[in-house]
């Protein structure tokens, strides 16, 4: 019967009809449509749908087939489509796959490798046999030694004198700390901008590595809730996944032992990620080595706590002035020349503050 | 030729193989077989040979065979190659 399937990509924005057919499909294997995926490829049998597989930049999830198409090598062909499409006309060819653990050995056979799995939940996987091998041989060289040896992941969205104060209280509590800078160009501020800010707001310190980010560490393949805050139920996301990777490759490649992270008075998906933490990392339980986790009380000026969403809120209303209290020159410099709200704007939300 | 881009050429089929190329500095080519055991050494043979022949020095090379023939094996490569680099007219003589 494989013989007569057709291939075909569905927009599940564009194309509600079957979007629905999609919808069911996944329902059959006690799955949820992702709000994120742009594009289906989906197999049918004549005009019925058999199977799916969904595209979210350079993941691939929400993959089902119909019970009756199982053990026909349908998989294979469905993951081939999904890479050409993917290679060809999205320009990734490294990609990502999600799934639940019993599938792996499906998936193997399709060219992908086991990265990390949580219990029997999902398990995600990537098509190459090299990628987190070579990623974490660069991070080798970068290895120092010492017996405390620390970490800290910032957005850094823009880089405030809350991070700084981050850096300082780790590095008086390690012989050296890797700082890294997540990599998704999905915040307000660039990510080469935010880098440069980093780099410029810890020039001077000793015995510390700024790294940028990866697809490993806080990017939408392993902690998509995190760039997609609005629309997700906080419980409900994942950070295991995430943590897992960090517990299991990037801790051990650095020879991490400690990842400090700031308290989170706001943000409550980031507060869960700070809970998590402990569990996943801390646990005696899991393929890495436990670390521990320490929870660094966040600068507070003036009586409030210092955060990167104010600082955003004061270059809305062009406040510069009240912004270098709390963020350093560099910060305050680059975000005036380039992110300043233009004049019109500009004066409708200075109206508005002081109407306030 | 110079791989410029990413792409890719082939299938998961039995008999045949899937190849992925992108840009690199240097020249990798990473072989995952389903017969690595007994073909694994005249898989890699064929396949730098092939990007001998078009002159590619640098770049990755990720093979996902599925029990290729020599034959399927350069013409998935070349295919591969083609796609990921910028070149019009091709010397089909010294392939």
């Amino acid at each position: 019967m494989n013989n007569q399937l057709d291939f075909d990509l569905l927009d599940p924005q564009e194309n509600a009809d079957g979007a629905d057919e999609v919808r069911q499909l996944l329902r059959s294997s006690d799955l949820e449509m992702d709000g994120d995926i742009q594009v289906f490829v989906v197999a049918r049998d004549r005009s019925t749908l058999v199977a799916c597989a969904g595209l979210a930049g350079d993941v691939v999830k929400c993959v089902t087939i119909a019970p009756a198409y199982r053990g026909t090598s349908l998989a294979r062909k469905l993951i081939n489509e999904v890479q050409h499409v993917a290679t060809m006309k999205r320009g990734h060819n490294h990609l990502f796959l999600y799934t639940k653990p019993h599938n792996v050995p499906l998936f193997e056979g399709c060219g992908f490798y086991k990265l990390v799995s949580v219990l029997d939940s999902a398990c995600l996987m990537e098509n190459t046999p090299v990628g987190i091998r070579d990623y974490c041989e660069i991070l080798r060289s970068f290895r120092h030694a010492g017996k405390r040896i620390g970490c800290a992941v910032i957005n850094a969205n823009p880089f405030t004198l809350g991070h700084l104060h981050l850096v300082r209280q780790a590095l008086k509590q390690c012989d050296w700390l890797h700082v890294f800078v997540v990599s998704e160009d999905a915040s307000a501020i660039s990510y080469a901008d935010r880098l440069d800010l980093v780099r410029a707001g810890l020039d001077g310190l000793e015995r510390l590595t700024v790294h940028g980010g990866s697809r490993y560490l806080v990017s939408k393949v392993t902690f998509p809730c995190y760039f997609i805050k609005d629309t997700c139920v906080v419980e409900a996301c994942s950070t295991a996944i995430d943590l897992l990777l960090f517990r299991e490759f990037i801790a051990p490649a650095l020879g991490i032992t400690h990842r400090f992270v700031g308290t989170e008075p706001f943000c409550p998906l980031t507060r869960k990620y700070n809970q998590d933490m402990h569990k996943w990392l801390e646990s005696a339980s899991g393929d890495g080595p436990a670390l521990r986790v320490v929870e660094i009380p966040r600068l507070e000026v003036a009586g409030r706590p210092v955060s990167a969403s104010y600082v955003r809120q004061l270059l809305g209303e062009g406040d510069f002035e009240a912004m270098a209290t709390i963020a350093p020159g560099t910060t305050v410099a680059l975000l005036r020349e380039k992110y300043a709200v233009r004049a019109g704007r500009g004066q409708r939300v200075a109206q508005l503050k002081s109407l306030r | 030729m110079e791989i410029t881009k990413e792409a890719i050429c082939g299938t998961l089929e039995s008999n045949d193989l899937l190849v992925k190329v992108a840009p690199r500095d240097e020249l990798e080519v990473v072989i995952s077989s389903a017969v690595m055991r007994q073909f694994g050494a005249r898989i890699r043979e064929v396949v730098e040979e092939t990007l001998r022949k078009m002159e590619v020095s640098h770049g990755q090379i990720m093979i996902e065979d599925k029990g290729g023939l020599d034959c399927t094996i350069r013409a998935r490569v070349q295919g591969a190659v083609l796609r990921g680099s910028e070149c019009g007219e091709l010397d089909w003589r010294v392939l």
